[in-house]
């Protein structure tokens, strides 16, 4: 290698991202949004929070339309079964079956934790395109931790109703597909940060199926959200998010 | 005792002038007496008002509850300071808390749920008893569970349009993580208990805050309350007392989750009332100073008068050989015995009124409702009758009358005899 030209080092080095078909930054973002949503899906995953007091595994029933319509219901534990959660558009209801109501979660609710996770109900309804929030740009490409790798910094607009001071997005170059999302503070602070893994295939697309939410103002907890199954363009109709469909 | 005779007999000499200055003093005594009562009344009244709601003289958390209200942060033994605050005769409420959310059709509002023992709180608190409409929980569990009782601040019931008999959803984070909800009919509303319970109270039995919370009995507050019978600093320094020597018997076993308690007085649970109540006193006492210098005036007034009456009398006195000490010691005991008599007299009537008006008090209702901290103010004024009340306008009367007798007697006991008996 001492020998070689140095232009022939060059050269080789530029040339997997001459092969590979270069993504801009919006085209990486809009494709994580819309990496689990599709025109509609629906699946089962299992939800385990982790917190300094107790530590509980809930398996839920997803079903999602858009990027507006979503519908969870909880299958285990057995005291909470039944219990669901309707997002349409900007509104949340909780249905409990234990007391047959159906509740709206009022806006003075919405950052408060859902089903005592560590994901608020904003994070449920926030779930617009970061690319329509936020002002983005690459911020490095290349090796990190042994993965070549590519970082999006982005930082909310002005008019933008963000409870952060910055999302930093890393993907993996190959496939674009997440690996670690870190959401900060007004004070540039490392509130919590998302970690994908578990790449599976589900149908055709594969996919991370494991999601960990990691706050870091409380060490040693988390929320898990692991995907067991996942059926994407499903064609469900509009009235499956519905009240009626809520309380079934 | 010779010149205590002469002073009493020169007393019962003019008997108009003696009347006169007896009126003068004793009423002045009399009003000094009824003010300051008046005005340390409204001073307790306030402090009371507020302490004597749900806050108490003393509060006993889990160390550090106070700072981030963790519903982890239960109060240790709340078992042992229960029995303790009944060694001492203080009555004690145990208080559990939660935030939830609370629904009634299509309104919602976050709430902070109280789960109390209803007949500990009737007995140390007028919480019970401070209802705009309805009543409160029942003391059974049984009673209040069957009829699913909740009772609500004011400004919450208001803002989820909820009524006697409306139907209440409870959604809560329960302490195993789980999603605790329960349906409540709301039985009572509160009157205005400032502006944290107006907006946020939604108070359930004990033992439902138990089972919608999983709480497993966790006590978060105990609040106690001596009604007046004991100062707050010595309630909390019999628990402490209670509190340590129970600590050092189990210093051997660690726990884990043991920790200390926080046991803090009104005055560190609500400073600002604290401070107003500080300065509230401190003013009194500075109006109470200038109403008694007004009130001395006078009553200089009328004793230097009396004593200048009598100039003539002390040149005929001195004349006759009386050296000026004499004539200067005996206006003093004169007066001294006057003084003392008349404020005396001003004492009795004033501590009497006092009494009265403690008892029955002045009813201000008519003049609408005054908050203290958002706090409904008694609408009766009543007043205090404390000994301190009564006794320092009764002291600084008889020291001023001396001292107004003193100046014209001084002068009088230093004229030469013949001039003072031409004295005009």
């Amino acid at each position: 290698m001492s020998r070689s030209s140095p232009i022939l080092v060059v050269l080789c080095l530029c040339l997997p991202s001459v092969a590979a078909e270069e993504l801009t930054a919006r085209q990486i973002l809009d494709k994580v949004d819309d990496l689990y949503r599709g025109e509609s899906s629906q699946g089962t995953m299992v939800m385990k929070v982790v917190t300094e007091h107790w530590t509980r595994e809930m398996r839920l029933r997803f079903w999602s339309k858009g990027k507006d319509m979503t519908l969870i219901r909880i299958l285990s534990p057995h005291k909470e079964k039944g219990t669901a959660t309707l997002k349409n558009g900007n509104k949340i209801w909780n249905y409990l079956p234990k007391i047959k109501r159906t509740i709206k979660v009022p806006s003075s609710m919405m950052g408060g934790a859902w089903m005592g996770s560590h994901f608020t109900n904003d994070d449920l309804v926030k779930e617009s395109r970061m690319a329509d929030d936020y002002d983005f740009e690459i911020t490095f490409r290349g090796e990190r931790g042994g993965q070549d790798v590519v970082e999006i910094t982005c930082t909310p607009r002005q008019d933008a109703a963000v409870v952060w001071g910055k999302v930093v997005v890393e993907v993996r170059r190959k496939d674009y597909l997440p690996l670690v999302q870190r959401y900060y503070d007004e004070d540039m602070k490392l509130a919590r940060s998302m970690t994908f893994s578990g790449e599976k295939l589900f149908g055709e697309r594969s996919l991370p199926s494991v999601m960990k939410l990691v706050p870091e103002d409380k060490p040693g907890e988390s929320t898990e959200v692991r995907y067991e199954d996942v059926e994407f363009d499903v064609g469900l109709p509009d009235s499956k998010f519905s009240l009626r469909s809520l309380q079934e | 005792m010779g010149t205590l005779r002469i002073a009493w007999r020169s007393i019962w000499r003019n008997g108009r002038r003696t009347a006169i200055t007896v009126a003068a003093v004793g009423m002045s005594t009399l009003i000094m007496v009824v003010t300051f009562g008046l005005m340390d009344g409204m001073r307790i009244d306030m402090v009371h008002n507020v302490t004597h709601l749900v806050l108490g003289d003393v509060q006993v958390h889990a160390t550090g509850y106070r700072a981030d209200q963790s519903f982890y942060k239960a109060v240790p033994e709340p078992e042992a300071i229960l029995d303790a605050a009944r060694a001492a005769g203080v009555h004690a409420a145990p208080r559990a808390y939660g935030y939830g959310l609370v629904s009634v059709g299509h309104k919602s509002a976050g709430a902070r749920f109280w789960g109390v023992e209803p007949a500990a709180e009737r007995a140390a608190f007028d919480l019970a008893g401070k209802l705009a409409q309805g009543s409160f929980l029942s003391d059974s569990a049984e009673a209040s569970r069957a009829s699913r009782e909740l009772v609500l601040g004011r400004k919450l019931a208001r803002s989820l349009h909820a009524e006697l008999g409306s139907e209440i959803i409870a959604v809560v984070q329960a302490a195993d993580g789980s999603l605790g909800n329960e349906l409540f009919t709301v039985v009572g509303i509160l009157v205005s208990c400032g502006e944290d319970m107006d907006r946020s109270a939604a108070i359930i039995h004990a033992r439902d805050f138990e089972l919608l919370f999983v709480s497993g009995g966790r006590i978060h507050e105990i609040a106690l309350n001596a009604r007046g019978t004991v100062s707050p600093e010595r309630v909390a320094a019999r628990l402490e007392a209670a509190v340590t020597g129970k600590a050092e018997l189990e210093e051997k076993k660690p726990e884990k989750e043991a920790g200390g308690v926080d046991i803090e007085t009104w005055r560190e649970l609500n400073p600002a009332l604290s401070d107003m109540e500080r300065l509230f006193g401190a003013s009194m006492w500075l109006f109470s100073l200038i109403f008694f210098l007004a009130a001395g005036l006078g009553v200089m007034n009328t004793m230097l008068m009396a004593t200048f009456e009598r100039i003539r009398e002390f040149g005929v006195l001195k004349a006759l050989g009386s050296t000026p000490w004499r004539i200067l010691r005996d206006v003093a005991t004169e007066s001294f015995v006057l003084g003392l008599f008349a404020s005396l007299l001003g004492a009795v009537l004033g501590a009497a009124c006092n009494l009265y008006l403690a008892h029955a008090g002045i009813d201000l209702s008519r003049y609408g409702d005054v908050f203290v901290e958002g706090v409904a103010f008694s609408p009766i004024w009543r007043a205090a009758a404390s000994v301190e009340g009564i006794a320092a306008p009764s002291a600084v009367m008889v020291v001023v009358c001396v001292l107004a007798a003193l100046y014209p007697a001084a002068k009088a006991a230093r004229l030469d005899p013949v001039r003072a008996m031409t004295h005009v």
